[in-house]
């Protein structure tokens, strides 16, 4: 059930959607919606994730049955299978995907039969059938994980050891999507694996059909995709591996190494190789010529737990800053997805463990930081620039929603991005 | 309006939203009465009036802004905040804020028993938080056709509530034409705060309404031409108050900087107040600044003054503009924009001596039918495609007419090589007789050096079929 919530920081399921489909190469949204459910999403999504759109199609260019008085009333199927024709002769996808808003959801529009008659010609077109007020965006990146199962991934593929799905971060929502999966990408291609992100490099359709094929899915999310894992066990004989939080800086890196290399028993003299060459040769090459040069800090984050977690684990264990407060700001309806991300959050090497909060309305968010006088770093998204301006402290734009950077490979993931992140922490002040 | 005016921006006589044909003919038709109610029956996604309805008053002081509808319903107000972030650090507010936006999350179970509970915990959330002055409540598609009784709730809680409660039906799915959702907000302002009350005058004051996006030197520059005139401007609803909207009725006379926003308000205030207003077109280039400048003082009884200061802004910026025409003569351009950017932009080509070939605008209506006589007797015939959008149509006409220079959105365009600047620049100068210059030199060092988007077309990828750029660019428009 969804929460009245002020400055929600997410959009709604078709939102979600919507951001998902927009990463994958050519792959083209149809929305079976109301005349602003193309705008509202996009600007909702990528629109505060860092300020880069989807290529392919975005807001005003994604096709659209604008559905009006007369669809509410009478229904809109015909418009549907008008603007489904129009799309496939206009617009030159891999695949299509059709998208229900809430109009089309409440009067109960049969999107289904409408999908299967261009199903039966032939085209790439797929139905989705959650409609706009079914959650919000977090549920749309799972919708679509269900979607590529239950009608994209293909079965009977010959497995091959060393492909792995990497999975979990959200493309569109989570501002940094693109530098995260290059760098994860570029660590795991070092150790011999091959990489099925679905969304950087080109990748899509044939990707996501080929997954099936993969030896492990690295889920880097400490709760996401709990049932496309199962079912990419049960259908596809595929298991997971679950990463419980972004992992930032050489302690958290190292370990989803070692990690990953456990689960696909991989050669440990090559494993090793690679992280002495970037814990050694790489990050601390460079730590140790700036020693002193941040201040230090206590800290507070405002974000997703993927992002939270990586970013309080690295400046506690890592960087000697001192956490005092994390909020995490997704809805999460399970106790024991919280109880992972707490235990994540307070389980730190020497730090005293911060008080963790789950919030995702701005005024609670505003008040705990207010409450807590002892912070000198505020970590968060561009709605904590109004709490960091009152309490004259350092604020960092780092989590979803940012409007005021541009980010488009940007990364504070893995070893390299550890670097990143101190040096944007930098502020001479 | 109120009583006689719906909000429904298609409800006016002679409104057309899907249109494509050239400019000889459409004016031509238009005359005859030959034009024809039509529709797309394929198109990409428009604005909603939900949208405008919000941006229209989202940086109002003391408000509360509650979206009653999915979670998704607020994603374009992000644009809107950012513009009242940036607003407020040019205006040189240190302790920038944010607005304060409340979305009572209509979802599954309440799309069955009804979301009213939701939407009275969220106004009493309003209150306690912030002890407003306003609490806006905004429909949304789910809220109506879901049938929640907006307005008993809000009359059941002002009772008790020391916030004026005001909805706003701005439903989606009641219009193609984003800018009735202005007209909505204005309905609403007109009934819930003005309610007909009238307050002393006070000479020398006059509305200057404008959407949110407006710049502040925009603001500032138009502004400065008013002083000129002697009038103080009361700047509505962008960073205004309660109290200044209550001092609506106090003017002596209203404008607006946008044809298509508080038009339909200004008849409402000249209807009830009797405050005379001046409707003429945006002022951005000289023809349009003169104009909008000659409409503002002839009311204010200030005509002669005006034709004194229009010379000296003339002998002011007409020898830079000169510079400027040298850049840019002959050059084609291809303008797409809302209704009234469009037009101004397509204005402002007579001062660089450019040649007009394509024009795109949401609506053709009364108003528009006077632009296109105006630039039918300056430029050949061009082609004028009605739409909110549609970038299909656009990408289609753009490699069809080849023009040397697009003014609008640039994504699309700038993917083809051709030099693009912007018209819609919320953060930077566009207006008055400064504007013009800002924007002619924004133009033409586009033009001097377009290597960006030369280099960008060797690479970029647009979404369409090869095919698609063969056919009628209005084949999907049926009527």
């Amino acid at each position: 059930m969804s929460k009245v919530t002020e400055n929600p920081r997410g959009n709604c399921v078709l939102g979600g959607i919507n951001a998902v489909l927009g990463a994958i190469d050519r792959a083209c949204p149809i929305f079976h919606a109301g005349p602003g459910c193309c705008m509202q999403t996009s600007a909702g999504e990528s629109g505060q994730a860092g300020g880069k759109t989807p290529f392919f199609v975005s807001s005003v260019s994604i096709p659209s049955s604008n559905m009006l008085e007369k669809e509410v009333v009478f229904g809109g199927e015909n418009k549907l299978r008008s603007t489904i024709q129009g799309t496939i002769e206009v617009i030159d996808a891999k695949a299509y995907f059709v998208l229900t808003g809430c109009t089309a959801g409440i009067i109960g529009d049969d999107i289904v039969s409408v999908v299967d008659e261009f199903r039966a010609k032939g085209h790439p077109i797929y139905a989705i059938e959650t409609p706009g007020f079914a959650g919000n965006s977090d549920y749309g990146y799972e919708t679509v994980f269900k979607v590529f199962l239950d009608q994209i991934v293909e079965k009977g593929r010959p497995k091959q050891k060393n492909l792995v799905n990497l999975l979990g971060i959200i493309p569109n929502h989570d501002p940094f999507w693109s530098g995260n999966f290059e760098e994860l990408t570029r660590i795991l291609n070092k150790l011999g694996l091959e990489v099925n992100t679905f969304f950087t490099q080109h990748q899509g359709m044939d990707e996501i059909k080929n997954s099936g094929a993969a030896a492990l899915n690295i889920i880097v999310n400490p709760w996401l995709l709990k049932d496309a894992a199962e079912q990419y066990e049960a259908e596809f004989a595929v298991p997971s591996l679950r990463i419980e939080g972004l992992p930032i800086g050489a302690t958290d890196t190292t370990d989803f190494i070692r990690q990953i290399a456990a689960a696909l028993d991989l050669d440990t003299v090559r494993v090793e190789a690679v992280i002495a060459e970037e814990e050694e040769e790489y990050v601390y090459n460079y730590l140790e010529t700036a020693i002193g040069a941040l201040s230090w800090k206590r800290f507070a984050i405002v974000g997703d737990s993927n992002m939270a977690i990586g970013l309080t684990r690295y400046l506690a264990n890592d960087y000697s800053f001192t956490p005092l407060l994390t909020i995490i700001t997704e809805p999460m309806f399970r106790e024991e997805d919280k109880e992972r991300i707490k235990n994540r959050l307070t389980s730190l090497e020497y730090a005293k463990p911060p008080q963790v909060l789950f919030e995702s309305d701005q005024y609670h968010i505003a008040k705990a930081l207010a409450e807590n006088e002892e912070i000198t770093l505020l970590i968060g998204s561009t709605n904590e620039r109004e709490i960091g301006l009152q309490k004259d402290i350092q604020c960092s734009v780092i989590s979803f929603p940012i409007t005021d950077r541009l980010i488009f490979n940007r990364t504070y993931a893995g070893y390299r991005g550890s670097l990143t992140l101190t040096e944007d922490l930098y502020d001479n002040l | 309006m109120g009583e006689i005016y719906s909000g429904i921006r298609e409800s006016r006589p002679h409104t057309f939203n899907d249109l494509g044909d050239t400019s000889q003919n459409l004016e031509q038709d238009f005359n005859k009465g030959c034009l024809k109610k039509a529709d797309r029956s394929f198109a990409q996604g428009l604005q909603c009036q939900q949208i405008n309805s919000m941006a229209a008053l989202m940086s109002l002081d003391d408000a509360v802004f509650i979206a009653h509808s999915p979670q998704g319903c607020i994603g374009c107000t992000t644009m809107a905040t950012d513009v009242f972030r940036v607003g407020q650090a040019h205006r040189g507010v240190k302790l920038i804020k944010n607005p304060r936006i409340i979305v009572s999350n209509i979802d599954q179970n309440d799309v069955v028993f009804g979301g009213e509970k939701k939407l009275q915990e969220a106004i009493t959330y309003a209150g306690e938080r912030y002890d407003p002055k306003l609490i806006f409540i905004f429909t949304s598609c789910a809220s109506g056709i879901i049938g929640d009784d907006v307005d008993a709730v809000i009359r059941d809680l002002q009772q008790t509530n020391k916030a004026l409660l005001i909805p706003i039906h701005c439903e989606g799915f009641k219009s193609k034409v984003c800018a009735s959702g202005f007209d909505a907000a204005f309905i609403s302002i007109t009934k819930y705060i003005l309610n007909k009350e009238k307050i002393e005058k006070i000479p020398n004051l006059i509305n200057l309404f404008a959407p949110t996006t407006v710049s502040y030197k925009d603001q500032l520059e138009i502004e400065r031409m008013l002083a000129t005139l002697g009038v103080e401007a009361n700047y509505i609803p962008f960073y205004s108050s309660l109290e200044k909207i209550k001092k609506i009725p106090a003017a002596v006379a209203s404008t607006s900087i946008c044809k298509v926003f508080a038009d339909e308000f200004m008849q409402e205030l000249a209807d009830v107040y009797d405050i005379p207003f001046s409707h003429t077109v945006m002022p951005i280039g000289v023809r349009n600044t003169d104009k909008w400048f000659r409409g503002i003082a002839k009311i204010v009884g200030k005509a002669s003054e005006a034709e004194a200061i229009i010379e000296q802004e003339h002998a002011r910026v007409l020898p830079e503009i000169e510079k400027i025409r040298k850049r840019l003569q002959g050059k084609k351009v291809f303008i797409c924009g809302g209704t009234g950017r469009s037009f101004a932009a397509a204005a402002l080509l007579e001062d660089f001596g450019m040649e007009l070939v394509g024009l795109e605008t949401p609506t053709y209506d009364v108003d528009a039918q006077l632009d296109i006589e105006y630039l039918n007797g300056i430029h050949k015939n061009f082609v004028v495609d009605i739409a909110n959008m549609q970038p299909f149509e656009q990408i289609n006409l753009v490699k069809r007419l080849k023009p040397d220079v697009f003014i609008g959105v640039p994504t699309w365009a700038a993917r083809l090589g051709i030099p693009t600047t912007h018209v819609l620049d919320m953060k930077r100068p566009t207006m008055g007789y400064d504007g013009i210059l800002y924007l002619g030199n924004k133009i033409a060092d586009q033009v001097d050096n377009p290597g960006f988007n030369v280099k960008l077309a060797k690479h970029a990828r647009l979404p369409y079929r090869e095919s698609w750029y063969t056919e009628n660019p209005f084949k999907y428009i049926e009527g």
